[in-house]
């Protein structure tokens, strides 16, 4: 079997209050598997119960195939180490004297470290920049250097599984990216498998192979970032609306947290005609403002398409390169209709996706108001070889169309409407 | 490594000889002065002299008695400050002294002080009540399953203050053994014996081995417990075994000399002030310090209001509360 660590119906309570129940997982060699939730969802105590700190009520922890409540404390320090968010000491102590704790289940007693630990200690420190540090006192290091030296001894202690509890949290941005890239750089390089809780949704997304996701001591949700991190699945563990689109670096899930106090629906419908990417601030802007939205026609898996995904837009959707068909077409007339107006951005046009500009011109979409957007770069984004700028030429000189700045969209809708009303 | 064990050799040695020096003045120091070599003399082939009845009669027990209780008093002090990851605790922290002294005027005030294999009971109910305090205080620190280090502590000083306030009120009560208490509650090795030096190092000196052996471990103490276990060290294991020894130590100094404030606080700070945290140096080194300075605490406490005897207990606080400020203020300095 692949899974390196298996949790079989674990449950955990202190005293009466219950705070694990019914885990189940599996966690792969050498992947960055991270656990999300709110504070209090008993993720901490998950990674205790894993790391055998504490001993679950019911169910059981195999790791590598034993089950570590059996086994004993040095034992499961020749398995498992463990980076806590931070690590302050009241006495002064060196940096290399730290590093070398990491020896202490291989030690014999009477002898001492060896000649052999030094030098693990010592690799250890080159691995991760702390060698320079080595005569230093730990406590006069930053907080980022002491973590640095804290994966030193956890490396020292040459596990396969390092378990780290928010080890990130209280580190600034320069500092969290290089933790996690040295735990990253640990997964592959040295096959080693990290367990993390993080609070950052979007580190978690940029490093994470695999996210499982608590609440109330239970895992809802689990799978890729992408799998995980949707708008749906974070309103479901953290009771909170947000806008996930798709990091243009590494092509991850980034989740954006929404500035809106409590924003009432305002119950106004607004069909967006756009595609690769064109639509994707706009949606995001128009939903975090409590509109009602609708897209088409969008490609499957285009950008527009994932980000209307993510944010509950209706879409009228179609297979990739294939054209607009007319079933699609009419899903796409259909929403339209519906909407109170209509936004057409600065998509580019070809063959495949003309008829987004043809359903403006229908009979029964006369009376829409139409907001343009972009209009000085229609002709550099016509790859139809003119058709599409005739039909452009035809549905701005409609009426009811109004070429405007994106960043006052929102501003004239509400004008509009209003006044329809 | 091997070179920083190396560059403590001189620290140690100098501790040593310091500590021989000081054996040597305090056996020689008293009403009659005897000079070094005619001690060394006396101890190396014996002298029927009445010089030589005051050295082996009755100074060497005293000296040797107050040398291997500040051993423990000090070790005491210095593991204590590791498990509690904190520099300012020692063995009144977790209520044991507090707890010897009230066995002890328990045992006054009803008079149960007979002599049993030579040991007098005051000396026998100071131990116990070390131990009972300890595992009373742990009782009460021990939730869920778990010992946290800040309930033990508040328990300690907690059960500690309400034992001191039951000695006052044992004295309030019991006007005419006052003094007996006071002996007992301010400490002091004036009733030293061959016997009880015995007693107390059968004690005190194999609970120092056993201090020694765990070094390693106090040190990733440090790292705190949770960080410590993840590192393979058996932490509930370990602070039973290093608190329970502890109660020993503290037992058999109280049980001989009665209560000695301060001492395992300063030196532990001294010696760690000198060659930095490892456990491994700092609590055998802690020790000999201790050995040193009770010896000269009690010396000082005997000869400074000739014909009176200033109680060694008292003298540790005199000397050792200044010291303690001035180490304070000096490492906020820094």
């Amino acid at each position: 079997m692949d899974d390196q660590i298996r949790v079989e119906k674990l449950s955990f309570s202190y005293d009466v209050k219950k705070v694990l129940e019914q885990i189940n997982m599996e966690i792969n060699k050498g992947s960055f598997f991270c656990i999300i939730g709110p504070n209090g969802s008993g993720k901490s105590t998950l990674l205790k119960v894993i790391s055998a700190a504490l001993k679950p009520q019911k169910g059981v922890v195999y790791v590598e195939g034993i089950d570590i409540s059996h086994i004993k404390n040095r034992s499961v320090a020749k398995l498992i180490s463990f980076v806590p968010q931070n690590t302050s000491l009241e006495f002064d102590f060196k940096v290399s004297d730290i590093v070398l704790m990491g020896r202490y289940p291989y030690i014999n007693k009477f002898i001492g470290e060896k000649q052999e630990d030094l030098e693990l200690a010592e690799k250890a420190m080159q691995y991760t920049n702390t060698l320079f540090l080595k005569d230093r006192s730990f406590m006069e290091l930053s907080g980022g250097e002491r973590q640095r030296v804290i994966l030193a001894q956890a490396l020292t202690q040459n596990t396969e599984i390092l378990i780290l509890d928010e080890p990130v949290s209280h580190l600034d941005l320069q500092h969290q990216m290089e933790i996690l890239n040295l735990i990253k750089k640990m997964c592959v390089d040295k096959k080693l498998t990290a367990i993390t809780v993080l609070h950052d949704l979007n580190l978690a997304s940029a490093y994470s192979d695999y996210i499982v996701m608590m609440r109330n001591g239970e895992i809802k949700k689990r799978g890729t970032p992408f799998e995980t991190l949707t708008a749906s699945g974070i309103k479901e563990i953290f009771d909170t609306d947000v806008y996930v689109s798709v990091s243009p670096v590494g092509n991850k899930p980034y989740v954006y947290a929404l500035a809106r106090p409590d924003v009432e629906k305002k119950g106004i419908r607004v069909h967006i005609i756009c595609g690769g990417g064109s639509g994707s601030e706009i949606i995001g802007r128009l939903y975090s403002e409590g509109f009602d939205l609708s897209s088409g026609v969008l490609a499957i898996g285009d950008l527009d398409w994932k980000v209307s995904k993510e944010n509950n837009v209706q879409i009228a959707e179609e297979i990739p390169f294939a054209g607009i068909s007319d079933e699609a077409y009419a899903k796409n007339k259909e929403l339209a209709e519906g909407a109170d107006v209509i936004v057409l951005t600065g998509l580019y046009f070809g063959k495949s996706n003309k008829r987004n500009l043809e359903l403006l011109l229908e009979k029964s979409l006369e009376q829409k108001p139409l907001f343009i957007l972009d209009n000085e770069s229609f002709a550099e984004r016509d790859y139809t070889g003119g058709s599409a700028l005739q039909l452009y030429d035809s549905i701005k000189g409609r009426d009811n169309s109004m070429l405007i700045e994106s960043k006052r969209l929102s501003e004239e809708i509400l004008k509009v409407v209003g006044a329809h009303e | 490594m091997n070179k920083i064990v190396k560059s403590n050799w001189p620290a140690l040695a100098f501790l040593i000889v310091l500590l021989l020096a000081a054996l040597l003045l305090a056996v020689g120091t008293g009403a009659v002065k005897i000079s070094a070599p005619e001690i060394i003399g006396i101890l190396a082939k014996g002298d029927d002299s009445v010089n030589a009845s005051i050295i082996i009669d009755i100074r060497l027990p005293r000296v040797l008695l107050a040398a291997v209780a500040g051993a423990g008093l000090a070790a005491v002090g210095g593991v204590m400050q590791a498990i509690f990851k904190n520099p300012l605790v020692d063995s009144y922290t977790l209520g044991m002294s507090s707890g010897a002294a009230i066995g002890a005027v328990i045992s006054i005030i009803t008079g149960l002080n007979v002599s049993i294999l030579g040991i007098e009971t005051t000396g026998v109910f100071a131990f116990l009540g070390a131990v009972l305090t300890l595992f009373f205080v742990y009782g009460l620190a021990y939730t869920r399953s778990r010992i946290s280090i800040n309930s033990l502590l508040l328990a300690g000083v907690a059960v500690s203050y309400f034992l001191a306030s039951v000695i006052s009120f044992l004295m309030m009560l019991n006007h005419e053994k006052i003094d007996h208490i006071v002996f007992w509650t301010m400490g002091s090795f004036s009733m030293a014996t061959w016997n009880e030096f015995g007693i107390s190092s059968i004690i005190i000196l194999p609970s120092l081995a056993v201090l020694f052996f765990y070094t390693r471990e106090l040190n990733m103490l440090v790292m705190g417990e949770d960080a410590a276990r993840h590192l393979g060290v058996n932490t509930a294991a370990l602070k039973n075994i290093l608190l329970i020894t502890s109660a020993l130590i503290v037992g058999g100094v109280v049980s001989t000399g009665g209560t000695i404030a301060f001492l395992g606080l300063v030196a532990p700070h001294i010696i760690r002030l000198v060659i930095g945290s490892d456990n491994k140096r700092v609590i055998p080194y802690s020790a000999l310090l201790g050995s040193i300075l009770l010896v000269l605490s009690d010396t000082v406490g005997r000869i400074l209001i000739q014909p009176a005897e200033i109680p060694v207990g008292v003298m540790t606080s005199i000397m050792g509360g200044p010291f303690f400020i001035f180490l304070l203020r000096r490492q906020k300095g820094k």
